[in-house]
């Protein structure tokens, strides 16, 4: 017998995270100061990160099992960023909900390790159990705050809701593997023409496909399957829901630009069915999102909106509209993350949730906080020249491109609609007076000024200096099989 | 004879099935699903996946099903039969599951599934264990790590209200 050739530096990034989170465990026994814990589980997601950066994209590695192509080196270090910032801004804070800060730390790196799995799996096996992983790492996290019964709340539904979402992905997984008799995506792309002909009464790789958007949309958040989404990121602890709003999206969005771009050569079908979730997604997040007075739901129901905006690119089905795509998950990691992180530093030790009157007056008192938020604010919106507005405009220009002209009109529509609420937050902090019962929160420490300015400055380079980024996306793309 | 063997396994899965969901008592529930689990193990005997059929037997029987009663005797409030059987969503579910019903039944019924010609292989076992060492060294090894998650997380919930 022979023993498959092993190349490890693929998954070094997750050897990384996975003994660090073991390590952790095992120091949480002896370390009595906890912060330690925190501090050597950013390190290890900064390692897997240069991990990244040193590896240059390869040919499949264990028997077409995993990829780290362009495109997964790309959102690979665009989750594990989003989980350095994640635990960056944890550290001072998470003895407010939690004395068990070592599984804490060890479940975040978990969380990463399965995202990182997902953005460069290559085959319907290894998605799956990727998946699982950080569903099941998120669901305990949104439940860590014992002393919130709506995070307890949060955890309960996340979990009765997505183990019902992970049914309907492996039914899709299933009928796509009847269909083309494979579950590897490298071995669909390139057998899928003539066994989808052969078929007499084949429509069992659209359905599939359609149970898989199913199982995915859940993930990212799509509407008709969003409806844990404001619940969840309002129970959650604030870091948390910081690091669940972009790390899934990102993972779960790499993942189905993979398995799109491997079904490619067929008629696609399903561009349809996803530029008619766009819609839908866009719409009722923006709407819903106006009437929120919470600005944690408020961010929930921003976030399903932006999976909108990120589904339009991929429903144009070309390179543009998946480099938007990609280009939008970086560009929302620092916003948004940026966003939840200003809520943390306003937010009092014993809360979990901030309402827009907290933030009255909030340039008066804390002037580089309010800024700050109203740079994450105008870049959600998509003002120039800030990051969200480039995401937009690629996105945009990738569904016209594809002759979705219409898709996009709603899109510009939306971004208005949007452009209300974000507005609505900064006239709150700079032109209201701040409330009579505006108790101080502490002041921020600067584990959490620095996530907040370097979430800032990220969003503001991503829109001005956009060369090496957009070099590496384009790269990603080309690699992928799409029309 | 294997079809009579197969629509024998096929009604004690199915009508088992049923009495799972109408049976009032969770208890009696969660041992009918274990008359599922038995026939759905007789169906893989009939399709020459011996090794699967001990799975399931271990596993779902051995495993999942007594989870299940433990979680149901420690729970108490779920043992009522007096709570209410529907709420007012379930006319929209029955008709959503009543549609997913008919999509995969036509599905099932209508393709021509490309069939694999040939005896089952007789070392399916060995081959199975080599293939996880294999090609699926990876999912393999990374649903190890999937353990560990799950594990950690029960304790983590499991623990004393602080």
């Amino acid at each position: 017998m022979t023993f498959p050739t092993l190349n490890l530096p693929v998954i070094s990034p997750q050897i990384v995270l996975v003994v660090a989170a073991l390590v952790i465990l095992i120091a949480d026994l002896v370390i009595v100061q906890k912060r330690i814990l925190g501090w050597i589980s950013l390190v290890a997601a900064l390692g897997a990160l240069a991990t990244v950066f040193t590896y240059r994209p390869a040919s499949p590695a264990f028997q077409n099992m995993a990829l780290a192509d362009g495109l997964g080196l790309f959102t690979t270090a665009a989750v594990l960023i989003a989980a350095a910032l994640a635990l960056l801004l944890s550290v001072e804070r998470v003895a407010d909900f939690t004395r068990h800060a070592g599984a804490y730390y060890a479940l975040i790196l978990l969380a990463t390790a399965g995202m990182t799995a997902l953005t460069i799996a290559s085959d319907f096996m290894t998605i799956f159990v990727a998946i699982e992983i950080l569903s099941l790492a998120l669901y305990v996290l949104s439940g860590f705050n014992r002393r919130d019964a709506r995070s307890s709340e949060a955890a309960l539904k996340y979990f009765l809701l997505g183990a019902f979402a992970s049914g309907f992905l492996l039914y899709g997984i299933a009928l796509i593997y009847g269909a083309t008799g494979t579950t590897n995506l490298a071995a669909i792309a390139q057998g899928i023409a003539p066994l989808s002909v052969s078929l007499p009464f084949a429509p069992l790789l659209p359905l599939g496909v359609g149970l898989l958007l199913v199982g995915l949309g859940f993930k990212v958040a799509l509407v008709p399957f969003h409806m844990w989404t404001p619940d969840v990121y309002q129970g959650a602890p604030t870091p948390v829901t910081a690091f669940m709003s972009v790390g899934t999206k990102t993972a779960s969005f790499a993942a189905l630009i993979r398995v799109l771009a491997a079904l490619g050569s067929h008629d696609r079908p399903w561009l349809l069915a996803l530029a008619g979730l766009a819609v839908l997604t866009m719409t009722l997040g923006n709407l819903a999102a106006l009437r929120q007075t919470s600005l944690k739901r408020m961010l929930a129901y921003s976030s399903i909106a932006h999976a909108g905006y990120i589904v339009t690119g991929l429903a144009a089905g070309n390179p543009r509209g998946a480099e938007g795509a990609l280009y939008y998950l970086l560009a929302y990691t620092f916003m948004n993350l940026g966003a939840f992180a200003v809520l943390l530093a306003v937010q009092r030790r014993e809360e979990n949730d901030v309402s827009v009157e907290r933030l009255h007056g909030l340039a008066a008192r804390q002037p580089v906080l309010a800024v700050l938020m109203a740079l994450f604010m105008f870049s959600l919106a998509g003002i120039p020249p800030l990051a969200g507005f480039f995401a937009k405009l690629y996105v945009f220009s990738g569904a016209v491109e594809a002759g979705l002209a219409w898709l996009a009109i709603v899109g510009v529509i939306n971004s208005a609609i949007g452009a209300y609420y974000y507005l609505r937050v900064t006239v709150a902090m700079f032109m209201s007076e701040p409330a009579a019962d505006a108790a101080e929160a502490p002041k921020p420490g600067w584990p959490v000024m620095a996530t907040i300015a370097i979430a800032a400055l990220a969003t503001l380079l991503l829109g001005i200096w956009q060369f090496p980024w957009m070099q590496s996306i384009i790269q990603a793309v080309s690699t992928l099989a799409l029309r | 004879m294997q079809h009579v063997m197969f629509f024998l396994f096929a009604i004690i899965t199915l009508g088992a099935a049923i009495m799972v969901v109408t049976t009032r008592n969770l208890l009696r529930s969660a041992l009918w699903l274990i008359l599922v689990f038995f026939g759905i193990a007789g169906i893989f005997v009939l399709l020459n996946a011996e090794f699967l059929a001990v799975v399931q037997i271990l596993v779902y029987v051995g495993a999942i099903a007594t989870l299940i009663i433990f979680a149901v005797m420690l729970t108490r409030q779920v043992m009522d039969p007096k709570q209410p059987r529907f709420n007012d969503q379930a006319r929209v579910v029955a008709g959503f599951a009543t549609l997913l019903f008919v999509v995969l039944a036509v599905i099932v019924t209508r393709v021509a599934w490309p069939v694999a010609i040939g005896a089952a292989p007789v070392d399916a076992i060995q081959q199975l264990g080599m293939d996880f060492v294999g090609p699926y060294a990876v999912p393999f090894e990374v649903a190890s790590v999937l353990l560990v998650v799950a594990m950690i997380g029960a304790i983590i919930i499991a623990r004393e209200h602080e």
